[in-house]
């Protein structure tokens, strides 16, 4: 039992989370220079990166171990399609219940996030335990 | 008006698409390799993760601008 424990990956949630968020209140800073509106916009163009993509890791890595290889595979399908829908909700709904919403500060954030997201994930990699 | 709807589908489609074919080649890799090595089953889900996160950042983009597109361009 404690060998099995022991090779559990150790997933850096936290720390992407505040690297994200740094990062984030960072470019809402600098947009916010531009206006407020700007500022809030970019803000929620983060987030809706952030939330769906927290929801992504937690789920890919809910089973590990080569027994579970199968279950790794279905959770990270699944996880991917929950997360691209979570993703088109809420662009949906910012986009019909917001009505001031500065839309080049909001896909901008949003596009950096996804591409800083990816490039966090290569520098700041899950360890795997032995 | 309806061509946006068109570009817009056409964006999420092909985006779909791609990203089925993607995910499909790397998890279907990911069980070959790990049924011949299940020793590096953490290392090689770590790999499937960090090129997981590469294979959606086109596609989350283009919902993105879908979305746009649907609810401000053509809304």
């Amino acid at each position: 039992m404690k060998s099995r424990q022991s090779r559990i990956t150790h997933v850096p949630l936290a720390r992407w989370l505040i690297i994200e968020f740094t990062g984030l209140f960072i470019i809402s800073l600098l947009w916010s220079l531009h206006s407020v509106l700007a500022g809030y916009s970019a803000f929620i163009g983060g987030l809706i990166f952030i939330v769906p993509n927290a929801w992504f890791v937690n789920r890919v890595y809910r089973y590990q171990g080569a027994r579970n290889a199968h279950l790794m595979v279905g959770n990270l399908f699944r996880a991917e399609t929950t997360k691209i829908a979570l993703t088109a909700i809420f662009f949906a709904a910012v986009f019909t219940l917001m009505e001031p919403v500065y839309v080049p500060a909001l896909l901008f954030t949003f596009a950096v996030m996804v591409l800083a997201g990816g490039a966090l994930r290569w520098l700041i990699r899950p360890q795997p335990r032995r | 008006m309806e061509m946006v709807f068109i570009a817009a589908a056409i964006i999420i489609g092909m985006g779909a698409l791609a990203t089925g074919i993607g995910f499909g080649i790397l998890g279907g890799k990911l069980l070959e390799a790990t049924a011949r090595q299940p020793e590096m089953a953490n290392q090689l889900q770590v790999k499937t993760f960090i090129m997981a996160g590469l294979l959606d950042a086109v596609p989350m983009i283009g919902v993105g601008i879908a979305m746009y597109l649907i609810f401000v361009v053509a809304g």
